[in-house]
């Protein structure tokens, strides 16, 4: 029919969740498991199917519930399905409450609910008050890289601060935050930076700068490295979490978390402003690699399934492990509901 | 919503997205609201427009010359500050603020245009960019983008600007049954000098 659009395409499992980019959108998407398909195994799921108006996490799946050739018909569980994904919704979570947190460098949040936090899940604190309702606002409002989770039970930070941050928590919230701006390359919160000849910069999250890029560094005086403020850099060398740069940083002021007494404040940041085409040709990285560019997307997660389950993916579209998957997702001309 | 106006909306949310996930950030810090970022104040005005005249950014609003009529004043040349519609009883609440009714003349003000601060036009806007919890309290923070002229561009692509489509039903079969309207864009956005822009953080008191 005119003004229907149809995608199609095929993937290899994993045995992860999948997410596919749907440039259109999507109002209905089949997905069919070849290796399950011509396979007889009991309990591995062929074919799966999911419309719009379906909850989040589900979806139908055709299934052998014998090992024959013979199929049965089902919901998929509950998150096992199919899930529609909207990367330039930038919602947070829901408050959870934090009962405590330490004064250490890198902080570790006590919280009875860690449900869907994972190591490089991007965390927010607010209201963080300490012993007799003192305020920890200065560690509040930043966004932070979680590196350890114990279910349910307290996360840690991903990456030091300079410098403790001056008191422990004993109650608070956190949000879990779902997405990055959707525009590349993106400020970052700085949370240390070294004094050496060539200073690291230590971001509070994954930063996803290239060598030769360049960058401003904006560094309020409550941070202590005043010197660094307004700073042009050349990014010559990168981590995950920090920055190599060509700035010599060795006789400048400490860098130091600001302490909860000096708030309000500006959070130091480093910001992108162009690339440097000798450093970036020098290190072969694309002289480009600065562009401004949308990263946001719709499209389809697939999910995994129970990873705790032995059977893991066999009842889910992502697949079992070197399943081919392939999939054809539409987007109706009329999608009439009565 | 009217597809024409959804066009123009989407370009201007991409610029916002843009501006939001690039630009140098300043937090009003001036306030009384316990928050951080605090609300916004006439003394966070004052560091974000020297801060920018020190950067040599330039002005875009030409100034107004005073007039001799009642409850009006002149209006300084300016920058453009761009915010969500949710600050406007903040901003009539800071020091030294002029709405457009006191301009000396009606004449060269934008529809969205709320009123001004010492050198700070300010353009409002119901898709104004916000980030939702994130100040220190847990509570929404809004992006004011404080441009300088040039401070940032959109690209035009030859054959690639704005279409807006619109399809008889001749096009849709042998019945012409259906016809369609649609647009399509590629759009690129960019900051073209770092320290023309600046985004300045605030929460509400208001």
């Amino acid at each position: 029919m005119d003004n229907t659009i149809i995608q199609q395409g095929e993937f290899t499992s994993n045995q992860a969740d999948k997410f596919i980019v749907l440039r259109g959108g999507v109002e209905w998407m089949s997905v069919v498991n070849w290796t399950q398909s011509v396979a007889t195994n009991a309990d591995y799921g062929c074919h799966y199917y999911w419309q719009y108006g379906m909850a989040d996490g589900l979806g139908l799946v055709y299934y052998h519930p014998a090992a024959n050739a013979t199929l049965a018909v089902a919901a998929t569980a509950a998150g096992a399905g199919f899930t529609y994904v909207d990367s330039t919704d930038v919602a947070p979570g829901a408050n959870r409450a934090v009962t405590a947190s330490t004064n250490v460098a890198a902080p570790v949040f006590d919280t009875g609910n860690t449900a869907g936090l994972a190591v490089g899940s991007i965390v927010r604190v607010n209201t963080l008050t300490g012993a007799a309702g003192a305020s920890v606002g200065s560690l509040c409002g930043w966004d932070f890289q979680v590196g350890a989770v114990t279910l349910n039970t307290d996360f840690t930070m991903a990456y030091n601060m300079a410098t403790a941050p001056g008191l422990d928590g004993t109650a608070g919230f956190y949000r879990i935050i779902p997405y990055d701006p959707i525009f590349y390359p993106r400020w970052r919160y700085v949370i240390n930076i070294t004094q050496a000849a060539n200073a690291i910069i230590h971001t509070s999250v994954d930063h996803g700068y290239t060598v030769g890029q360049k960058i401003r560094v904006n560094v309020p005086a409550a941070f202590g490295m005043v010197e660094m403020d307004g700073v042009e850099a050349i990014v010559t060398a990168v981590t995950a979490g920090t920055i190599t740069t060509n700035i010599d940083s060795t006789g400048f002021t400490a860098f130091a978390f600001a302490l909860p007494a000096v708030l309000p404040f500006t959070m130091p940041t480093i910001v992108p402003i162009g690339i440097d085409m000798g450093t970036a040709i020098t290190g072969a990285v694309n002289i480009l690699a600065d562009a401004t560019y949308n990263t946001g997307y719709i499209g389809m997660k697939l999910h995994v399934g129970n990873v705790a389950n032995p059977n893991e993916g066999s009842l889910s579209p992502a697949g079992h492990l070197n399943d081919i998957i392939k999939w054809r997702a539409g987007k109706s001309f009329s999608n009439l509901m009565e | 919503m009217r597809l024409g106006v959804q066009l123009r909306m989407t370009e201007d949310e991409l610029v916002r997205n843009m501006l939001a996930g690039t630009a140098a950030m300043i937090n009003c810090v001036a306030g009384v609201n316990g928050d951080n970022p605090t609300e916004l104040t006439a003394a966070d005005i004052s560091v974000l427009i020297q801060t920018l005249l020190g950067n040599n950014a330039k002005t875009v609003a030409q100034g107004m010359e005073g007039a001799d009529k009642f409850g009006t004043a002149p209006v300084r040349n300016a920058y453009w500050a761009l915010c969500d519609s949710d600050l406007t009883a903040d901003l009539n609440d800071i020091d030294g603020f002029e709405h457009t009714s006191q301009y000396p003349t009606q004449k060269n003000i934008l529809p969205s245009e709320w009123g001004s601060v010492q050198n700070l036009r300010f353009l409002v806007s119901s898709e104004g960019s916000v980030s939702p919890a994130a100040s220190a309290a847990g509570n929404d923070v809004y992006n004011v983008f404080c441009v300088g002229m040039e401070a940032y561009t959109m690209v035009d692509q030859d054959g690639m600007s704005a279409h807006f489509i619109y399809r008889p039903p001749i096009y849709d079969g042998p019945l012409a049954l259906n016809c369609s309207v649609g647009w399509k864009m590629g759009f690129a956005a960019r900051i073209t000098n770092d320290l023309w822009v600046l985004n300045m953080r605030t929460t509400r008191m208001n």
